[in-house]
């Protein structure tokens, strides 16, 4: 029984530890596709070094020149990148 | 007696233009100075003299297009981002081969090339084989859409 229980803390902390790289992963891959949106609208940015989360296709970056973008998908299917004070 | 040179083994570069053969896509570089004589049976050297350039790039629009669905070099937004920019840049092709003369055809062909660019870019790092087959079928793509006729026929959904 203490074997079992050995095990299963075991495979819970190795899916832990696989589970912060992905999210880590996931953010960086968020991070650069927003810094190419911005680019691709021709707006200064630099990278995005923040994003938060607002809604599904909805978020707003912060570029590491101190910009702030709110870009998101809107209902004609357009990538929308507004300028935020 | 036969005092006829024999013809030398052919080593030009460049291909018969109108065969169509979606070979193997060429790479970006203009540079490869000439290809060792891979398909030798070309008796038509006199009208090849006349094209020293690369050979013509192979387009293939619905295998890009796929390539270009299927990369990982670019992420979900960008991809979106790019369609909306090459719908616009489509929307003002139509137009002008409507007849509205407004944006001028080098206008156009400036946003084109510009899309290609960022195109590039994004993928360049990270996908090389699609970077390089977009590069190779810049010039053939611009002649779709130049061309009222090849225009009409596009599928541009």
């Amino acid at each position: 029984m203490n074997k079992l229980t050995g095990r299963w803390a075991q495979s819970l902390i190795v899916a832990m530890l696989l589970a912060v790289p992905a999210s880590a992963q996931d953010e960086e891959t968020l991070k650069k596709d927003l810094t190419s949106v911005i680019a691709l609208h021709g707006k200064p940015c630099g990278q995005v070094v923040g994003v938060k989360v607002l809604a599904d296709n909805d978020y707003a970056a912060s570029c590491e020149d101190g910009n702030k973008y709110h870009v998101y998908l809107n209902a004609e299917g357009r990538v929308m990148v507004d300028a935020q004070k | 007696m036969k005092p006829a040179a024999p013809a030398p083994a052919a080593p030009t570069p460049s291909a018969p233009p109108p065969t169509k053969k979606p070979a193997t896509p060429l790479p970006p570089k203009s540079a490869p100075p000439a290809t060792p004589a891979r398909e030798a049976g070309d008796k038509t050297a006199s009208s090849a003299a006349k094209t020293p350039g690369p050979a013509p790039a192979p387009l293939d629009l619905k295998e890009l297009k796929q390539e270009l669905k299927d990369t990982k070099a670019i992420g979900i937004f960008s991809k979106i981002t790019l369609k909306n920019q090459m719908d616009d840049l489509l929307g003002r092709m139509r137009k002008y081969h409507q007849g509205q003369p407004n944006p001028p055809l080098t206008d156009l062909r400036r946003s084109y090339e510009l899309l290609v660019m960022k195109l590039l870019s994004l993928v360049q790092d990270d996908d090389k084989k699609l970077a390089s087959d977009i590069a190779a079928s810049r010039e053939a793509i611009w002649a779709l859409l130049a061309d009222p006729k090849k225009f009409a026929t596009l599928d541009v959904s």
